[in-house]
């Protein structure tokens, strides 16, 4: 056990994803060593960011205001929404420069074992932007994983219904990538997937 | 295929030990409790990455150690590989091969293959179906390595179901999505199991027609809880819509239960002799000969599929059998194999090879 104040700096970093309790320490002597003004900017960054960012009221992305800036963007197409897992994901998207919709976070993946049904995530707030916003089509770009695909599937059988499209970004090879260097699971289902030509 | 080196540090009761079997027959003689299956299971940890007496990692270190290391010169298929293996008593282990760190334990499957008959294999005639379920799933892997993967995303897709059925949730839409995804995967586990079944069964009633001189007929059948009954020989998609039907046949009973009662996971696959049930109505030798007779089936089969012939450890098998079927099974043993056999008195052995006595080391 180190000095109180230290300690509990330690405990609060090692409550961090990815960070041990060594890791913890390291980082704890190294903000006590470092210009105090650093330190404080960082607890600065901490406060701020925590103050100043809530989520979007529409899509649950982050944001600065009421709604983040790609549901205050007038130039996206309303009619299509991307649903993902978790905010991050909308960055990984956004950077593809490909699409240029809307989004909505539903905040995890169906998940039983650790206690995530529908009620858990957003379908509810989804659907009532359908009507509002105009939405035609859904595109469900949930994790490769098997409760990802879980929520598409849950997602398909919910929505069509309702006069929406829904589709599941595809899965398949990566590009450039060698064919040998691809594990028989992504090539399963890029079997599965395949497009014609 | 065959182990050229083998040097252990560190493992289990071995502080250090470097062995260059012969590549065909070896007996390793020693007394009881002097680690002859200790190097029987570094070399199965070679081949799968687990221990075939089914314990974690830390029970293979030895005792004030803080890491074992398991090394090894293979030849297979033209090529020889090193592998070498850190087991670390706190932390992740270690695999590289060729000096390559591997990245997935999957990329181990193929790089050394391995069958094994323990004395505990018994089991595999006398207990649950669960224990057949393995040993058609593990053969799965052996022919086909992405099977695994089929496995893996059945057992989670299944205890995802099991989750929801016990949580008291009656939403019909979510549970008929984890009934799709549970018929999908199961329906490719048991397309292998089919096929595995298939390849197997035949060498399987030759084997015993070797082993043993009592001119009964040993059969492998599966009994499926779904469908009509059978497993047949179908595809995965055929299964899968099976299933399907299944699960939602069983979804009253299954909500009743919170369990998932049919599927893969229920099934019973079973050895028979004449017909009967070996579990229930075979003799202890009976049991034994139908135990080997499957070994060696599944050595032969993934010996024909890949043209070369997997190395067979043999835990302590003869000392077990009369002396008739010792000399039945030493015959029927395959050529061009490299055999490691345990034994602690040589003279039970009817076999004609390098013998090597283990204690603190292992010399001729």
């Amino acid at each position: 056990m180190f000095e109180g104040p230290v300690q509990r700096l330690i405990d609060e970093l090692a409550r961090l994803p990815g960070i041990g309790q060594k890791s913890a320490q390291r980082l704890a002597f190294h903000l006590l060593l470092v210009e105090e003004a650093d330190a404080r900017r960082l607890a600065a960054a901490i406060g701020d960011m925590r103050d100043q960012i809530s989520l979007c009221e529409r899509c649950f992305n982050v944001a600065a205001a009421d709604e983040c800036s790609i549901c205050l963007d007038g130039r996206r197409d309303q009619s299509m929404v991307c649903v993902v897992e978790r905010p991050q994901d909308i960055i990984v998207v956004e950077r593809t420069q490909e699409y240029r919709g809307r989004y909505h976070v539903l905040g995890g993946a169906l998940s039983p074992i650790n206690g995530i049904g529908p009620g858990q995530l957003r379908f509810e707030e989804l659907k009532s932007r359908l009507e509002p916003e105009g939405i035609a089509e859904l595109i469900v770009a949930t994790n490769p994983t098997i409760e990802g695909d879980a929520t598409a599937m849950y997602m398909a059988r919910e929505f069509k219904p309702l006069g929406v499209r829904v589709s599941r970004l595809a899965s398949g090879l990566p590009v450039g990538g060698d064919l040998d260097y691809a594990d028989e699971l992504t090539i399963g289902r890029a079997l599965i997937g395949r497009t014609e030509l | 295929m065959r182990v050229d080196w083998l040097s252990l540090s560190q493992f289990r009761s071995y502080q250090s030990l470097e062995w260059a079997p012969d590549p065909g027959v070896n007996v390793l003689v020693g007394r009881n409790a002097t680690g002859k299956t200790n190097v029987l299971e570094a070399i199965g940890y070679l081949a799968g990455l687990k221990s075939f007496r089914s314990v974690p990692d830390s029970e293979l270190i030895a005792d004030d150690a803080g890491a074992a290391v398991i090394r090894a010169a293979v030849s297979g298929e033209d090529r020889e590989r090193l592998i070498e293996i850190q087991l670390n008593r706190s932390g992740p282990r270690q695999v590289q091969v060729d000096k390559n760190r591997l990245r997935r334990s999957t990329e181990m499957l193929g790089v050394l293959r391995v069958v094994a008959f323990l004395s505990d294999d018994l089991d595999l005639v006398k207990r649950g179906p669960s224990y057949r379920r393995d040993l058609l799933d593990e053969i799965a892997v052996q022919f086909w390595p992405a099977a695994h993967l089929d496995q893996a995303e059945f057992e989670r897709s299944l205890r995802q179901r099991n989750a929801f059925l016990k949580s008291g949730d009656r939403d019909q839409t979510t549970l008929s999505v984890w009934d799709s995804r549970l018929a999908q995967a199961g329906g490719r586990v048991l397309a292998r199991r089919a096929k595995a079944t298939g390849l197997l069964a035949p060498l399987l009633a030759v084997a015993y027609g070797e082993i043993s001189s009592d001119g009964l007929e040993a059969a492998l059948g599966y009994r499926a809880t779904w469908g009509d009954g059978t497993l047949g020989n179908r595809t995965a998609g055929d299964y899968a819509d099976d299933l399907a039907q299944a699960l939602e046949a069983s979804r009253q009973a299954d909500l009743d239960r919170r369990l998932t009662t049919v599927g893969p996971h229920r099934d019973e696959p079973g050895f028979r002799l004449n017909h009967s049930e070996a579990r229930t109505h075979a003799s202890q030798g009976e049991q034994r000969s139908i135990a080997l007779a499957v070994k060696i089936a599944s050595h032969r089969a993934i010996g024909d599929l890949y043209g070369e012939s997997p190395i067979l450890l043999l835990d302590d098998v003869f000392s077990e059998l009369d002396a008739g079927r010792s000399e039945a099974l030493a015959a029927s043993l395959p050529e061009d194999t490299q055999t490691i056999i345990t034994s602690a008195r040589p003279e039970d052995v009817p076999l004609t090879g390098l013998q090597w006595t283990v204690g603190d080391g292992i010399s001729r």
